[in-house]
């Protein structure tokens, strides 16, 4: 079993959720169960109690963080040094959100079983005005996207989180490479370097070799 | 005649001003989501950049950081 929490209250989490919303669809298609914990529905006490009963071998986490936490819907943090770090043990997770593979990462990732894959920098991407209600439709942030969600799909395929973060880290720089080869667009040019910035700053901690299936 | 060499290394404000030529020539209807703190218009970024703040500076790192990865990749 799956977990995904995909707040939606800002342009930037819309665009993590339908990122998320495709993945949802892939696991479904395999008859993997997934929790999925969309807008209002990704909140602290709902989050924690899905764990605890259901205790998922996958948590997928979008939205907004820093070096401490990770949060949902409305910027409340779902998880946080120091707090309720505790509850993803056991599990690999995987944070798409600013900072987090700093500090937050390192103590979960400390915990027995259990990794962490997120950014040590700003999570970054390009996108297109017009498409804030219509995310997915968006061409502009696939080659983002397509690097970030490679992270599961990898995971999905039984790879362990290392080889997963690798085989993401893999697809990003096909996604790169293609970039580079229209750089005399300047916005291929921009795209190129936050891509780069991304690709670098992708990290697992604690247990690599753990697997979700 | 001088035999002085210029500094290879470019000061700040080139470095500002490097990134702000890069910045305005993208599409107008281009945004970048800048991980917590929003996404941004060209023109906003150009702002940024200008006033060398957290975002600013943020984004001159990405590019300097690229431009010189690029500069490695090809080598």
């Amino acid at each position: 079993m799956f977990l995904f929490t995909r707040p939606d209250y800002d342009p930037v989490t819309k665009y993590l959720s339908a990122w998320s919303k495709v993945l949802i669809d892939e696991v479904r298609a395999k008859a993997i169960e997934v929790i999925d914990l969309v807008g209002a529905k990704a909140n602290k006490k709902e989050f924690e109690g899905r764990l605890k009963k259901k205790r998922p071998s996958l948590i997928v986490l979008n939205g907004h963080g820093n070096d401490d936490c990770v949060t949902g819907q409305d910027e409340e943090p779902l998880v946080q040094t120091g707090d309720n770090a505790h509850v993803l043990s056991g599990s690999v997770a995987y944070a798409v959100s600013c900072n987090s593979a700093t500090r937050l990462g390192k103590e979960v990732g400390a915990h027995v079983d259990t990794a962490y894959i997120g950014y040590e920098k700003k999570f970054s991407f390009i996108h297109t005005r017009g498409f804030f209600k219509r995310p997915e439709e968006d061409p502009a942030p696939r080659p983002f996207m397509e690097f970030s969600n490679q992270v599961v799909r990898g995971l999905i395929k039984g790879h362990t989180a290392e080889e997963s973060v690798r085989r993401a880290m893999d697809v990003g720089e096909g996604h790169l490479r293609k970039l580079e080869s229209s750089l005399s667009d300047p916005n291929v040019q921009m795209a190129a370097a936050f891509l780069w910035r991304d690709i670098s700053c992708l990290i697992v901690h604690g247990e690599g070799d753990k697997k979700v299936i | 005649m001088s035999t002085e060499r210029k500094n290879p290394k470019m000061n700040d404000e080139e470095v500002r001003k490097l990134v702000v030529a890069r910045l305005s020539v993208l599409s107008s209807d281009m945004y970048i989501a800048i991980g917590s703190e929003g996404s941004f218009s060209r023109d906003e970024l150009i702002q940024r950049v200008e006033a060398n703040d957290d975002i600013g500076k943020e984004v001159a790192d990405i590019q300097l950081e690229w431009l010189r990865s690029w500069k490695r990749r090809l080598a």
